[in-house]
Order: C-alpha cells, then sequence, then structure tokens
C-alpha cells in the first residue's frame, strides 16, 4: 500500500532523511519511533508530500508521490492524517469541519457530507458537540473530531503524526481507544508515537528512527523481545520506564 | 475677526452633505473594497513561492509607500485618460471624470497599505493549518478561500478597519484635482462667500467627529473579536 | 500610447528663468527636505513629552495629552493646512494675524506648513514613545526608583534613552512620512517638490516627464533616508536590547 524506496532529503547542507526504505501492507499497523529529531515526522509527511524529499521513491497505492504529473489534491484526499497540533480549522464549526473537504474536492452533496460526518462523529462519541467551535473543545476532543475528520474522506491509509504528544495526560486514552478500534477493524496505519502500550497491542511492525536513518524495522514480538541496535534498546529503557 | 457666522454653515450644510459627503463616504467604500481585493491579490502574490511574482509585488508595494499620495493622485490624473484610450483603442485620450480618477487612485494606492496588513494576517495563520487542508486534499486556491483568508481576514478586521479610517481622511486630498468631496464643496461656499473661517472650522469638526467615533468603535471592536482557538 | 515623449524638457529652461527644469525640481527638492526638517524638530520635541507624558501616573496630564493626540489624528492633513493657513491668522488678535498674513512669500506658506506639519507629526511621534515606553519591562523604572532616582531622573537617564533606540525604525518610517506629507503644503502655495513638478507640468505640457522626474527624486530621498538612519541605528546599537521592528508603525 505504501512503499518508501531510498528516501533522502537535505535542508540545505543538514540532512535529515537518509536512505529510508520501508512497505506498510494493506491492513498492517506500523509504529514509527525514535527520539526527538530522529526524521519520523518529516518521513510521514513525505509521504503525501507535505514535504518535498530530493532522493529515492514513494508509492502509495501504486502513484508516485515525487512524480510533478501526480495529482496531489487527489491522492492526499485518499490518504487521511491526523496531526500532533490537531489543526481543526478554528473558524469553521465540527460539523463544517467535518464537511469542508468532501464537499470542496470529493464534490458530495452537502446532505450526504453531512449524514457521513455526524455517522464518523458519533463513532468517536461526540455528536453533542456537532454545531460547536473547535476553541470550545479540549484537546482530547479536538483530536477525535481530527480523526473523525479524516475518516469522513474514506481514506485507503491513515497516517499519524504524533497525535497524543500536545494532550494532557488524563485525554490520552480517549484518542487512543479510537485508533486502537481503527486498527483492528483493518485499517491500514502508519503511527508516529512514543505510546509503546500502543504499539505492543495493536502494532504489527515497529520502525526505530535515529539521525535521519531507519536502524530497526521488526515484526513487533521481535522489537520488545530483542532490540538489534543499542540505540534502540537505550531508546525503550528510557520510555518504558514510566 | 468679523463675528462667526454660522448662518453661512446653516444655509450650506444640505449641499455640503449631498454633494460632498456623500462623494467622499462613496469614494471610501468603494476603495476600500477595491483596495482589500487588489491587496489581498498583491499579499498573496509576496507570498508566492515563484520569486518573479514575489518581486513584482514587492516592487509595487514599495513604490506606492516611497511616494507622496499627492504626486499619486496627480499620476493617475493624468494617466488614466491615456490608459482609457489604450484599452478600448483609442487615439486620444479618452474623458475620465475626478471621481473615477479619484477611486482608481486610491484603490491602487491603498492596496500597497492594504496587502502589507493582510500579508501578516496571513502570515499570522499557523503552518499546520496549510498543512491540515492540504493534508485533506483541498487545491492551494481553496486552502487559500476557505482555509488561510477567511481567519487572516478575520484576525486583520481592527487593522483594516483603522486603515479605512486612514483612507477616509486621505481622501479630502482630492481637492487637488478640483473635485467636488466633502472639502471640495466646502471650500466653493467658503470662496464664494468669503467665510473661510467658519466653511474650514466646521469641516475639521466634521471630520473630527466622525474620524474620532469610528476609531473609538474601532477599539471597542478590538476588545471583542479575540479568535477562539 | 499617444503621447509625445521628451526627456530633453528637463534640460530646458523654465520660463520663471532660475535656470533648468530640474534645477527647479531640485530647489523643489530643497524646500521639501527645508520643511520636513524643520518640522521634524518640533514633531520629535512636542512629540518626546506629549508621549512620555501620557505613560506617567499623573491623571489629568495623561488625559490632556490624549486628548491632544486625538483631535490631532482625527481632522485630515489637508484640512489642518487649511485651519493655519486660512482660519488662525483670523481669529489671531488683529497685530499678528496680519502679521501672518503679510508675511512674504514663500515664507508666509513655509511658516504654516512647518507648524502644521510639526504638531500633525508629533501625535503620531507621541504614540511611538508611548508605546516604546509601554515595551520596556517594568523592572527597569522600579530599578530606577530603587536607586533613589526621582521619576524625572528616571525618565531622562534610565527610560528614554532606552526607548530612543527601541523607536529608531518607528520613527525612521515617521521622517520619510513627514517628507511626503510635506507635498500637501502645496495647497497653500508653498512651492516644495510635487507643486514644482505640478507647475512645470502647466507650464511645459510635458506631464509624465516632470512626474517622472519627481518620482524619481523621492525615491533617491528615501533611498538615502533608510541608508543613513540603517547606519545610525549600527552606530547606536546596545547589545542585547532587541529592537521592536516597526512597533505598530505602519
Amino acid at each position: 500500500m505504501i512503499s518508501v524506496k531510498n528516501v533522502s532529503k537535505w535542508y540545505g547542507a543538514f540532512q535529515v532523511l537518509a536512505d529510508c526504505s520501508t512497505e506498510v501492507q494493506k491492513g498492517e499497523v506500523v509504529v514509527v519511533c525514535g527520539p526527538s529529531g530522529s526524521g519520523k515526522s518529516t518521513l510521514i509527511k513525505c509521504v503525501n508530500a507535505l514535504e518535498p524529499f530530493q532522493e529515492g521513491e514513494i508509492l502509495v497505492d501504486g502513484i508516485s508521490v515525487g512524480d510533478p504529473r501526480t495529482d496531489l489534491p487527489k491522492l492526499r484526499s485518499r490518504v487521511g492524517m491526523v496531526f500532533q497540533h490537531f489543526e481543526l480549522f478554528p473558524h469553521l464549526t465540527v460539523t463544517e469541519n467535518l464537511t469542508l473537504a468532501q464537499i470542496k474536492v470529493l464534490n458530495r452533496q452537502k446532505d450526504a457530507a453531512v449524514a457521513k460526518g455526524l455517522k464518523l462523529l458519533e463513532r468517536v462519541d461526540l455528536s453533542a458537540h456537532k454545531d460547536k467551535f473547535p476553541g470550545n473543545l479540549s484537546g482530547g476532543q479536538q483530536q477525535r473530531v481530527a480523526i473523525a475528520r479524516a475518516l469522513c474522506m474514506d481514506p485507503i491509509a491513515m497516517l499519524f503524526d504524533e497525535p497524543t504528544s500536545a494532550l494532557d495526560p488524563e485525554m490520552i486514552n480517549e484518542v487512543l481507544d479510537v485508533m486502537v478500534e481503527l486498527a483492528q477493524e483493518g485499517m491500514t496505519m502508519m503511527v508516529v508515537t512514543h505510546e509503546m502500550g500502543f504499539a505492543r497491542k495493536v502494532a504489527h511492525r515497529v520502525i526505530f528512527m535515529d539521525s535521519g536513518r531507519i536502524v530497526e524495522d521488526a515484526p513487533k514480538e521481535e522489537f520488545f523481545g530483542t532490540p538489534r541496535s543499542e540505540r534502540a534498546q537505550l531508546f525503550l529503557s528510557k520510555i518504558l520506564q514510566h | 475677526m468679523s463675528g462667526f457666522d454660522f448662518d453661512v454653515i446653516q444655509r450650506s450644510v444640505w449641499y455640503l452633505f449631498r454633494d460632498g459627503m456623500t462623494f467622499t463616504v462613496t469614494l471610501t467604500l468603494m476603495a476600500m473594497a477595491g483596495g482589500i481585493v487588489f491587496g489581498t491579490l498583491l499579499a498573496m502574490m509576496r507570498l508566492a513561492s515563484f520569486q518573479p511574482l514575489a518581486w513584482v509585488a514587492g516592487a509595487y508595494v514599495n513604490l506606492m509607500r516611497s511616494v507622496p499620495l499627492v504626486l499619486v493622485i496627480f499620476w493617475f490624473f493624468f494617466l488614466v485618460p491615456y490608459i482609457g484610450a489604450w484599452v478600448i483603442g483609442e487615439k486620444t485620450p479618452i474623458k475620465v471624470g475626478a471621481f473615477w480618477s479619484a477611486v482608481i487612485t486610491f484603490t491602487m494606492f491603498e492596496a500597497a497599505y492594504y496587502c502589507e496588513i493582510m500579508r501578516a494576517g496571513i502570515q499570522s495563520i499557523a503552518r499546520g493549518q496549510v498543512a491540515a487542508s492540504l493534508a485533506l486534499g483541498l487545491n492551494y486556491w481553496q486552502t487559500m478561500g476557505h482555509i488561510v483568508l477567511p481567519q487572516a481576514f478575520r484576525n486583520m478586521v481592527p487593522v483594516l478597519l483603522t486603515q479605512t479610517i486612514i483612507l477616509f481622511q486621505d481622501t479630502s486630498l482630492v481637492y487637488v484635482i478640483s473635485a467636488t468631496d466633502f472639502l471640495g464643496a466646502a471650500a466653493k461656499v467658503a470662496n464664494r462667500d468669503y467665510r473661510l473661517v467658519e466653511m474650514y472650522s466646521f469641516v475639521a469638526l466634521v471630520y473630527f467627529v466622525i474620524s474620532f467615533a469610528a476609531s473609538y468603535y474601532v477599539r471597542s471592536l478590538q476588545g471583542r473579536i479575540a479568535v477562539v482557538r | 500610447m499617444n503621447y509625445n515623449w521628451n526627456w530633453g524638457i528637463l534640460l530646458q529652461a523654465e520660463p520663471g528663468g532660475s535656470g533648468s527644469y530640474l534645477q527647479y525640481l531640485v530647489v523643489g527638492l530643497g524646500w521639501t527636505l527645508a520643511t520636513a526638517l524643520a518640522a521634524w524638530v518640533i514633531a520629535l520635541a512636542i512629540g518626546l513629552v506629549v508621549g512620555t507624558l501620557r505613560t506617567t501616573p499623573l491623571k489629568w496630564i495623561v488625559r490632556l495629552s490624549n486628548a491632544y493626540v486625538e483631535v490631532f489624528r482625527n481632522v485630515p492633513l489637508i484640512v489642518q493646512m487649511f485651519l493655519w493657513f486660512f482660519v488662525l491668522p483670523e481669529v489671531l488678535p488683529t497685530g499678528l494675524g496680519d502679521w501672518m498674513k503679510q508675511m512674504p512669500p514663500p515664507w508666509g506658506s513655509y511658516v504654516p506648513a512647518v507648524l502644521c506639519l510639526g504638531i500633525y507629526t508629533s501625535v503620531r511621534v507621541a504614540e511611538q514613545v508611548r508605546a516604546g515606553i509601554q515595551s520596556l519591562p517594568r523592572g527597569q523604572g522600579m530599578a530606577g526608583t530603587a536607586l533613589g532616582l526621582s521619576l524625572l531622573q528616571t525618565y531622562r537617564y534610565v527610560i528614554l534613552p532606552m526607548v530612543m533606540r527601541i523607536m529608531l525604525p518607528p520613527l525612521t518610517s515617521e521622517f520619510m512620512n513627514i517628507i511626503k506629507n510635506s507635498s500637501v503644503a502645496l495647497t497653500i502655495g508653498l512651492l516644495e517638490l510635487t507643486g514644482r513638478a505640478r507647475a512645470m507640468q502647466e507650464f511645459s505640457f510635458q506631464v509624465f516627464e516632470a512626474f517622472a522626474a519627481a518620482t524619481a527624486i523621492y525615491l533617491l530621498t528615501n533611498l538615502v533616508v533608510v541608508l543613513g538612519m540603517r547606519a545610525l541605528e549600527r552606530k547606536v546599537r546596545v547589545p542585547g536590547l532587541i529592537t521592536a521592528q516597526g512597533a505598530g508603525a505602519q
């Protein structure tokens, strides 16, 4: 479904991604972790071309992301993305947030878009808040709306960029619960996160990145059993203490 | 001073407002609308990743901001007839009245100032908002039209209104092309009846009351519209 | 476009007999600068005082300064020009009024223009001064008071020297505004740069050469002011003090 082949990226002279390669199969859940500044967020943003890259190739459902002839808006509309800081549109109500792209990009009728939006809002258990503005919701609620907004587009895969790291601790679980449910339903997911509990529960594979490189790319059991690299061991011991 | 003659004001007040103030207010509103639209386009150009576009817009804005408004008014007063002739393919310069000449001048001139306001407004929108919009599949124009500009515009309403109050005052400079705006109308009466003291004092008072009330309103607005985030 | 360009006109003699049209315009620039500089002195002096007063704890003085600012900010410049030129001599005591009216040209226009522009700009300077002082950390004033300085000494030795540095960029743009605004003085008969370009257009009928030359002169003047101010900024820079880049300025 998503295939990353030898991707490298530089900011000026500074290399942020170095020869990264990996695959995400249909229905697979892959967790990407690593210390901050390791390039994991950059990598996931490359997958839907929010960040350009200079070398290598990324294919999403067989379509090359870096090809200048690719219809990027169309490709992006098929890949859902959830951001660290939610990025709901503050000047639109919850319902408008859910329907804008359905109407403008997928050309759905307004009624159909609203119906779809409310169905997914129901799913993240926020139907009561449909007419509120994002600013009136808690962080956890905003992130659940953001997930619903991405799901409204009927995505073939979902990208999560540190979806819980801007949340207060008591709100993390409400978001993770939604993500676990999605994973169990067979959604293809690429998730940048430090939530190892989530990884243990639903991930098929774990990728560990450091200094722009993919250091480890292993099935979950193997990764949590005996990580091969020292860096990964050190990283795990640091975050699993808590 | 030979006694303040209130009568001349009373006699001319209807003319001053019906002809003069109508001219002034219409000119202000049209130049505001045109200036904000053109200024927003300029701001988008200045922020474009295509360098020549950014450069052209930047040069335009800096040129307009470096030259006195009076000189710009003269420029357009003489230039617009030639441009009009060129556009419709006439040999000789076409006739353009003081009003339309002024509308074009103030639209083009104020656009440079509105541009800088809208540019700051666009830059105040977090980059993540653009990323989220693009990630949903919206294209550049949809992202601008539905996500960035509405928020930028709302954040900048008080500054845009303050600029419009400045524009309202600046329109009095059409006096130099003998237009009959509020000041021009008063000047005509003043010179006809030789009542300069009364007429110019009255003009100053009217401008003061309107501008002061408007800026008071903008200040109270500023306190109220904090964007919910 | 059907227009006969004739750039040579700039080197032809102007009808007043003072030399070429180009010289005529350059003398206009001289009057523009003479007006702007004299008005700038007034604007800085009043602006510093009024702006500072607006930050003092003296309530009725603050109110009085605020009223001053509101009055001169909310009346268009050209109307203020007319008040100084046409209205003031009439309402002053007869002797003084007649003296103003009988000043020989160009002084009869120059003096009211300078007063008008100076006071008009002073309220803008006052706004910048107030914003500059209020942007300083409150601790600075308290540190001054704690050392036993009086209110006046705190302002004189602690607050104002720092504010002046913070305010250089916004003051630069105010100075450029005063140069541009001096063109409004043509409405009361001062033949500064724009006024002379307008006159040249009337004598020679070469509209666009006249305005283009004036525009070029204004652009050059701007460039010189910007470069000069940048040099000044470098000279008075204090390590670690961030300048409020155009704080509140256009």
